[in-house]
């Protein structure tokens, strides 16, 4: 076994140690932003070349690997994976859609929250990929423009996922740094949440809302739309949303039963393919926890594999010490001021680009920072990081995974969405939304 | 053996890239067939439009693709949704929706490669020359009557 202090000697070419680092977190980075190669890929070679050049063991790699992040995100995939052959989204969509009698704008309204309720208990890709295909049908049954519907749904899967522990990517390697717990981010960020998604609704309303109209014939028809058709397995309907709501009622608990939320998604999972697999023979079962398994995302739990050990690099050198010590040096040790130049930096960075790499490097980076401010001002940074990053992502079509996988799905569908028209509307509102959580973080922390 | 021996359909059939998707399904409904390739001016393959590509544009959008709705029971007796499109059919060109990615046989294809080819591929094929133009439309029905009636041939002798 090596000490860090004898692996620090050993960095190839005897060259620094910080500069090695820093070389390769740029570079990786840089490339990730330029989309040539495959995320999980670059953030692979990234790690391994932060391995093999002597800044970091082995062992101390797979350290920095936050296990607790990839298991939740693992086990909620898995969860999802199998549920969503139950037709039980779709199920909901068709209930909210004749809960407002199809009246176009009630229509949008609803999908908004059912996107957002979802996207805040589950994966925001996940949710926009079983609302979206469901809203374009009622959408073309209508015979309206899905435009407004699509925008809504990437705003409100944004906003929603900001509002719990396990809504979005950011906020699951938060919480799990941190040991902030799920109700810390129920009761802190949700409320600025649903704030944040009423104001949303507004000018989308103003620009499109008040002008959506659809024939009674057509409406008629959407009304006859029948739910219960919509669910194909009713014994798989029941298993999984139990599991998840023992999954969820965990989370809630997970602080007093002692238990990390990786554990208790990953359970939740083994216990969800145990119940699918009750009374199956071995090739059934085989066969069927394959797919379960094929459905995990791995191109993202690698990427977080690779970027957490390339984060580990430059966090052993040194080099997020000093930048944590450069940020507070900049804004005068005003933990006010830092707050607010977080929320705003991270709000412009995932904007711009994929969040989860700016996440990543910043934890470790507020985390230095607490040399200088209390453990109560620390949790101040945490939220402004969470809203910044998790909200920014509404600012461009590129801001979030979500938003690409609505205007995939557009696309296919013949009803693209663009770059910059997108950006004209989305970018301001993300600003708005930037503007009232620091009325919220000042109100409320500062 | 190659496909050479094989008389498969001749390019008699066949349409211009230019042509509408309405033309397409009308001389496929006329002729009976699923299937028509495309041709250029000088008889240049370059595509094949089928009645499951027109089918495809028909339904509804949002059960499309690999994300796409793998159900619509729930929406009932939505026949509209399936018409709404129809009209579409007399603007739009075979060359914006034609199957170009389908492979193509060679002249002198060696006929166990073309069996295969054939039954990864739920349509016939298209024989092109070495010069690019079309040869004709191998089916696996040709086939299968081929080789039967090449072993019948055989037993008898």
């Amino acid at each position: 076994m090596h000490g860090s202090a004898a692996n620090l000697s050993q960095v190839i070419f005897g060259l620094s140690p910080l500069l090695v680092s820093l070389a390769v977190f740029v570079l990786t980075y840089a490339v990730i932003v330029t989309e040539k190669i495959n995320r999980s890929i670059v953030a692979l070679i990234g790690a391994g070349v932060m391995i093999f050049s002597g800044v970091l063991h082995q062992t101390e790699a797979f350290s920095g690997i936050d296990f607790n992040t990839i298991g939740l995100l693992t086990g909620m995939m898995v969860l999802v994976a199998i549920t969503q052959k139950s037709g039980v989204f779709q199920y909901v969509a068709i209930v909210a859609t004749k809960a407002v009698k199809a009246d176009p704008w009630g229509l949008l309204v609803m999908l908004a929250v059912v996107t957002a309720v979802f996207s805040a208990l589950l994966d925001n890709v996940t949710t926009v990929l079983l609302i979206a295909p469901v809203t374009l049908l009622i959408t073309d049954a209508l015979r309206i423009n899905p435009y407004p519907y699509l925008f809504s749904i990437i705003f409100a899967s944004n906003i929603g996922g900001t509002a719990t522990l396990i809504g979005d990517p950011p906020n699951i390697m938060i919480g799990s740094a941190t040991g902030l717990t799920f109700n810390d981010f129920l009761f802190n960020l949700a409320p600025l949440a649903a704030v944040v998604f009423l104001l949303t609704m507004i000018p989308i309303y103003l620009i499109w809302g008040r002008k959506l109209k659809a024939t009674a014939e057509d409406r008629a028809q959407v009304m006859a739309f029948d739910e219960r058709e919509a669910i194909t397995d009713k014994l798989l309907l029941k298993q999984s949303l139990s599991v998840i709501a023992l999954v969820i009622a965990g989370f809630v608990m997970a602080h007093s039963i002692h238990q990390e939320p990786g554990t208790i998604a990953m359970f939740g999972a083994a216990l969800l393919l145990l119940l699918r697999a009750f009374g199956k023979d071995a090739e059934t079962q085989s066969h069927e926890t394959h797919r379960s398994f094929a459905e995990v995302e791995w191109v993202t739990i690698f990427f977080f594999v690779g970027l957490f050990v390339v984060v580990a690099g430059v966090e052993k050198a040194g080099a997020l010490a000093i930048l944590a010590e450069r940020i507070v040096a900049l804004t005068g040790g005003d933990y006010a001021v830092t707050a607010f130049a977080i929320l705003w930096v991270s709000a412009i960075a995932s904007a711009l680009v994929d969040n989860i790499p700016f996440v990543a490097t910043m934890i470790p980076v507020i985390q230095n920072m607490g040399a200088t401010f209390g453990a109560d001002q620390l949790e101040t940074l945490w939220w402004a990081l969470a809203l910044g990053a998790c909200l920014g992502g509404n600012g461009t079509l590129v801001g979030a995974s979500a938003n690409l996988v609505v205007a995939g799905f557009a696309e296919r569908a013949g009803q693209p969405i663009r770059f910059l028209p997108f950006m004209l509307l989305a970018f301001p509102l993300m600003l708005a939304s930037m503007a009232v959580s620091s009325v919220y973080l000042y109100l409320r922390y500062l | 053996m190659t496909i050479a021996h094989i008389p498969y359909r001749p390019p008699t059939l066949c349409l211009k890239p230019d042509a509408t998707l309405m033309e397409a399904l009308r001389l496929m409904l006329e002729k009976g067939v699923n299937h028509v390739p495309l041709c250029d001016g000088d008889g240049r393959y370059c595509g094949v439009i089928s009645t499951a590509t027109i089918l495809q544009e028909l339904i509804p959008a949002s059960a499309r693709g690999e994300h796409g709705l793998s159900d619509l029971k729930f929406a009932g007796d939505a026949t509209r949704l399936l018409t709404a499109h129809l009209h579409d059919l007399e603007i739009r060109m075979v060359r914006d929706v034609a199957k170009t990615a389908t492979p193509v046989l060679e002249e002198n294809c060696p006929t166990l490669e073309a069996a295969l080819l054939l039954t990864h591929n739920h349509a016939p094929l298209p024989v092109v020359g070495a010069d690019g133009k079309l040869r004709g439309m191998l089916s696996r029905r040709a086939l299968l009557d081929y080789l039967v009636s090449q072993a019948e041939a055989e037993h008898a002798r």
